[in-house]
């Protein structure tokens, strides 16, 4: 099987409310792509439509070109973790998987193997009742990786992990698409994402926002910006502003420039002998290209001061 | 894509979820254990007392039992002689009557429906022995009966009528005329085992008058007994006849007013013939409230405990799904979700099937070998007929495990499910047997709701025969077993049908 | 306490099913009266007033539902932390739930008791007056809503001891109806009359009874007393339970 997930023209509403209007994207193999808009953007709703689990009213979405649905053992294709509180508080972790196991018509062993890959053999004989959130995200990512699938959907699967816990899922996921397979992460936080996904799709309103790879992403946000500290503010205004950049006045010894490289800044100040002490590249963080981008679309946007 | 091994991995899958959360698997011990705790309970506080005249034990309480093991009611006034091999009994029944007396009133005419009067041939006067009799009857003409639960009709209706009993080896004939010249045959019984020296003659019985009234408390009857006065004339007897004079016995206790102090017998020889006057019924005993014998679905009364267990367990089998979510991993597991539901179905069925199997099982034998000590008759039923209950009290449980999680799956919601189960089947029991309702509206709702499936515990036959109150509080439903059942089986495929069609429907 | 109160009142408000289900206690109750009164229309079965309050046999699994879903539904949510956390004497809530639901079974019991002796007034008018201003039968209606809110308490206090509401709905149903099942096989009198002076649903529909009183097993009051004792012992083994065990 392919390893692919291709969602085009996913459109649903319940009632007035439009919770998927367009939405089209791939997910290619050998990257962890990341989901990323925030609250009520569509991400859960279009993971559960690649599911199989909620219907769309138009478009449809397909997993290694099948729908979800035709898959004989889907576990063994697409393994994926949506609510890792989606569980039964009276049976032990490891009867969870077991049951699951058998629902793929695997065997205990593979309950154990899973078990120790994602760190949980300790805990894993008892009730998933007692266990830390970080511990059930273990546990919903265990059963993801039961199958050995190609192809992995994980809903916020660092949610309520502790920093080590987070590091951890960074590594693994990053692990996971080394093996080639492809791995769709969602998140309604960019930072999240910072360090794993090669790839990103934002969401806002139920459609695709942007579809980018992280690289340049980075580089269309950060455009070309130079930070420059100096004490002799307006000649190395005038200078930089006759070689055609804006300058923009930012503090008592600081001025924002737009329109030339770092290099450019720091040669032309040296040919007209303007003194400076620090010149600097500005590069925007994930977080800041995703806000914005988002600006638009986010749907409840925070009362003035809040956040 | 589909094909069986598919399935068989859901059907494992949810195995697995079933035997692994504790509170399903104590649900469902808990369901045997009161299956067969209630069975004990209800045994152990049976109790009867009865005292004989001048405080001997009574006699008759056990009654004694026909040929088929079944309770019996054995008592008659028999005018008899001893025949050896071959013959035949021919009489004609000039009258056939029945009074009352209470309490020294003038008796006044009260003839029964089945008061008998008529010609018989019995193993023995031992009450209980096998017999074919041809008789007139107060309200139902001539019927030949025999060994106490057969009856067939004759068609002769009024008085006179010529009646004859031909024996020819274990075969017993019986005819009808009504002048003696033409001869109908009415039917031929064979009674197993008939020793060659039969005892045959002239027999009179009438049975209680019996009004019941139906009320809050439970059914109250007004009972007291009557008596019966055939008599005969031509008088014909063929074959071997050694005895050659008619001897006047009543067979079993007759409990009925005698004729008076110096008539040992209701026997009396007239001028042209033979009078035959007594109380009592030659019939099978028919179970009741109040009553002392012990029938096999008694002893599973605990069924009903042990369903409000299962339904319980099985509502919640799928409801939790829905609670936390589960649903979603299910069906991201499995997404084809009729065979989720198809599965959570069959495991549901078959683990409360052998469950409950297992229960009765123990059950039935521990519960009567406690009946037995403390003396109770059993309505001993023929094994068919008993693996029939069992079984299909198992069946019924499972049945209704799979209704509950049909309706569990439409509401999502546990309590509601398990109200709105146990509603339908238990309610419609508890008002038909224990409220105000008498029976015509009692019998509907045991036709139209699902507790008719409870007519699949009924172990005892109607019998046409005997008149009595066969009423649901009483044991007799009235669909027979496997109606009953399928009207619950209808129940659960309308639910699981609409479970199939939402559970496709809806997003989970 | 009145806090409370305010608090448990809002939160069964704000329920979506509280108003289905009390409007559900008079609808059945009532359908089911009024068919008994029709089946036994010709005759009364005996005792008029009981016939038309049959339906408080069906009604009472209602009632059973919401109360144990006053309480099932904060364990199944988790909710009742919070609720333990914003009031924290335990046996405050447990009397302000009571309270609240006795109130709207009550409310919803009288309305649904109110109709069902109407209506069965109009169709058992060819063999009985029924009239409130009779003094059994007014004890029959009184006693019937009474028990209606007697039931809710019980049903409340298994569901604070037992925790899930199908288990507890299980239970409440179970205690009602077996009993007459129970009672039927049994072929002791003693241990039958002992049965359904002790069956919460027998002894406590004695209170129905208009004719015939002298041969009922218990006597109507003492009878709705023995469920008032049923709901006063679960209640406080909840209420108790409660206290001792982690929210």
């Amino acid at each position: 099987m392919e390893a692919t997930i291709e969602v085009s023209g996913l459109r649903k509403r319940y009632g007035p409310t439009v919770a998927l209007d367009g939405m089209t994207f791939t997910v290619a193999p050998g990257k962890v792509t990341g989901f990323v808009g925030p609250n009520g953007a569509g991400k859960s709703t279009t993971m559960r439509v690649i599911l199989g689990l909620d219907s769309v009213d138009e478009g449809r979405a397909l997993v290694g070109g099948r729908p979800y649905r035709t898959l004989r053992h889907p576990l063994r294709q697409v393994g994926s973790l949506l609510d890792a509180s989606a569980l039964q508080p009276g049976r032990t972790g490891r009867n969870h998987l077991l049951w699951l196991a058998h629902s793929q018509g695997l065997g205990a062993r593979r309950v154990d193997e899973v078990a120790e890959r994602v760190g949980l053999t300790s805990a894993i004989r008892r009730k998933a009742g007692g266990y830390s959130l970080g511990m059930r995200q273990r546990l919903g990512i265990a059963a993801a990786l039961l199958g050995d699938p190609p192809v992995l959907v994980l809903d916020e699967p660092v949610n309520g992990m502790d920093p080590e816990g987070i590091r951890w899922v960074r590594g693994f996921l990053r692990s996971l698409a080394a093996e080639g397979r492809a791995v769709l992460v969602s998140s309604h936080l960019m930072s999240e994402l910072q360090d794993t996904a090669d790839h990103v799709v934002i969401v806002g309103r139920g459609k695709v926002i942007a579809d980018v790879g992280v690289a340049e992403l980075i580089e269309a946000a950060s455009g070309e910006r130079v930070t420059l500290r100096t004490s002799a503010r307006t000649p190395a205004t005038t200078v930089l502003a006759r070689a055609g950049a804006t300058v923009a006045v930012t503090g008592a010894d600081t001025l924002t420039v737009t329109g030339l490289s770092g290099e450019r800044v720091v040669a032309l100040l040296g040919e007209h002998a303007v003194p400076f002490s620090e010149v600097s590249a500005h590069r925007a963080s994930l977080e800041e290209a995703y806000m914005e981008l988002t600006r638009d679309a986010v749907e409840f946007h925070a009362a003035e001061g809040a956040r | 894509m589909s094909g069986p091994d598919g399935f068989g991995h859901v059907l494992r899958a949810e195995w697995t979820k079933l035997r692994t959360v504790r509170g399903w698997v104590l649900g469902l011990v808990a369901a045997a254990l009161v299956i067969l705790l209630m069975g004990l309970f209800a045994a152990a506080a049976s109790n009867f007392s009865c005292s004989g005249p001048n405080g001997a034990p009574c006699a008759g309480s056990t009654p004694p039992t026909g040929p088929g093991g079944e309770p019996v009611v054995d008592s008659f006034s028999f005018a008899h002689q001893a025949l050896t091999g071959d013959g035949s009994i021919t009489a004609r029944v000039t009258s056939l009557t029945a009074v009352s007396s209470s309490d020294g009133q003038a008796p006044v005419e009260d003839t029964q429906p089945w008061t008998k009067g008529g010609i018989i041939v019995k193993a023995s006067t031992t009450p209980g022995s096998p017999y074919a009799a041809l008789m007139l009857t107060g309200g139902h003409g001539v019927r030949l009966q025999h060994n106490f639960t057969g009856d067939v009709a004759g068609t002769l209706h009024a008085t006179p009528s010529w009646l004859r009993l031909t024996r020819s080896g274990d075969t017993i004939t019986g005819h009808e005329s009504p002048d003696g010249a033409t001869w109908h045959l009415v039917g031929s019984v064979t009674l197993p085992g008939l020793p060659s020296t039969v005892r045959a003659g002239l027999f009179a019985a009438s049975p209680h008058h019996e009004v019941i009234t139906e009320s809050f408390a439970g059914a109250s009857g007004e009972s007291y007994p009557t008596r019966a006065t055939a008599e005969f004339d031509r008088i014909g007897l063929e074959g071997s006849w050694p005895d050659r004079k008619w001897v006047g016995e009543d067979v079993g206790d007759l409990g009925g007013p005698r004729a008076g102090a110096g008539a040992g017998t209701g026997f009396e020889e007239t001028a042209d013939g033979v009078a035959v006057s007594g109380s009592g019924n030659i019939a099978p005993v028919v179970a009741g409230r109040g009553g002392l014998g012990k029938t096999v679905e008694g002893r599973l009364v605990g069924a009903f405990a042990g369903l409000i267990a299962v339904i319980v367990v099985a509502a919640t089998f799928m409801t939790s799904e829905y609670r936390r979510g589960l649903i979603r991993t299910s069906l991201s597991a499995s997404p084809r979700r009729g065979r989720v539901l198809a599965a959570k179905a069959a495991v549901i069925a078959a683990v409360t099937f052998v469950t409950a199997l297992a229960a009765a099982l123990i059950t039935v034998p521990l519960v009567r070998a406690v009946e037995v000590d403390k003396g109770f008759f059993l309505f001993t039923v023929p094994t068919a007929t008993e693996v029939r209950v069992i079984v299909g009290t198992a069946a019924l449980l499972a049945v209704a495990a799979v209704l509950s999680l049909a309706v569990g799956t439409v509401l999502r919601r546990s309590a509601g499910a398990v109200a709105v189960v146990i509603v339908a089947i238990v309610l419609p029991y508890v008002l038909a047997i224990a409220s105000v309702l008498p029976t015509g509206p009692s019998d509907w709702l045991l036709r139209v709701t699902p507790a008719a499936a409870f007519a699949v515990q009924q172990s005892l036959p109607e019998y046409q025969q005997v008149t009595a109150n066969y009423a649901p509080a009483d044991g007799y439903f009235p669909l027979s077993p496997l109606g009953g059942f399928a009207v619950l089986c209808g129940y659960t495929a309308v639910a699981l049908g609409v479970a199939f069609s939402v559970l496709r429907r809806r997003d989970a | 306490m009145r806090e409370a109160l305010h608090v448990e009142w809002t939160k069964l408000r704000t329920v979506a099913g509280t108003a289905w289900l009390l409007a559900g206690v008079v609808l059945l109750t009532v359908a089911l009266g009024v068919a008994a009164s029709v089946a036994c229309a010709d005759t009364g079965c005996g005792d008029p007033a009981k016939t038309s309050l049959t339906g408080i046999a069906f009604g009472q699994a209602v009632v059973a539902v919401l109360a144990v879903l006053a309480v099932g539904g904060e364990y199944g949510t988790g909710m009742i932390r919070v609720t333990f956390a914003a009031l924290p004497r335990r046996s405050t809530v447990l009397a302000a739930k009571a309270a609240v639901v006795g109130a709207l079974v009550l409310v919803a019991g009288g309305a649904a008791v109110l109709v069902s002796v109407l209506a069965g007034r109009g169709v058992l008018s060819g063999v009985a007056v029924l009239s409130l201003g009779d003094g059994p039968v007014l004890r029959a209606a009184v006693g019937s809503v009474l028990y209606l809110v007697l039931v809710g308490l019980l049903s409340l206090g298994v569901a604070v001891l037992v925790r899930d509401a199908a288990a507890a709905i299980g239970v409440v149903l179970g205690l009602l109806y077996l009993f007459p099942v129970v009672a039927a096989v049994v072929s002791d009198p003693d241990w039958f009359k002992r049965l359904q002076r002790i069956s919460p649903m027998t002894a406590g529909l004695a209170v129905q009874a208009t004719t015939n009183v002298e041969g009922l097993p218990i006597s109507p009051w003492a009878g709705l007393g023995v469920l008032g004792l049923w709901a006063a012992g679960a209640l406080l083994v909840g209420g108790l339970a409660l206290r001792l065990r982690d929210a």
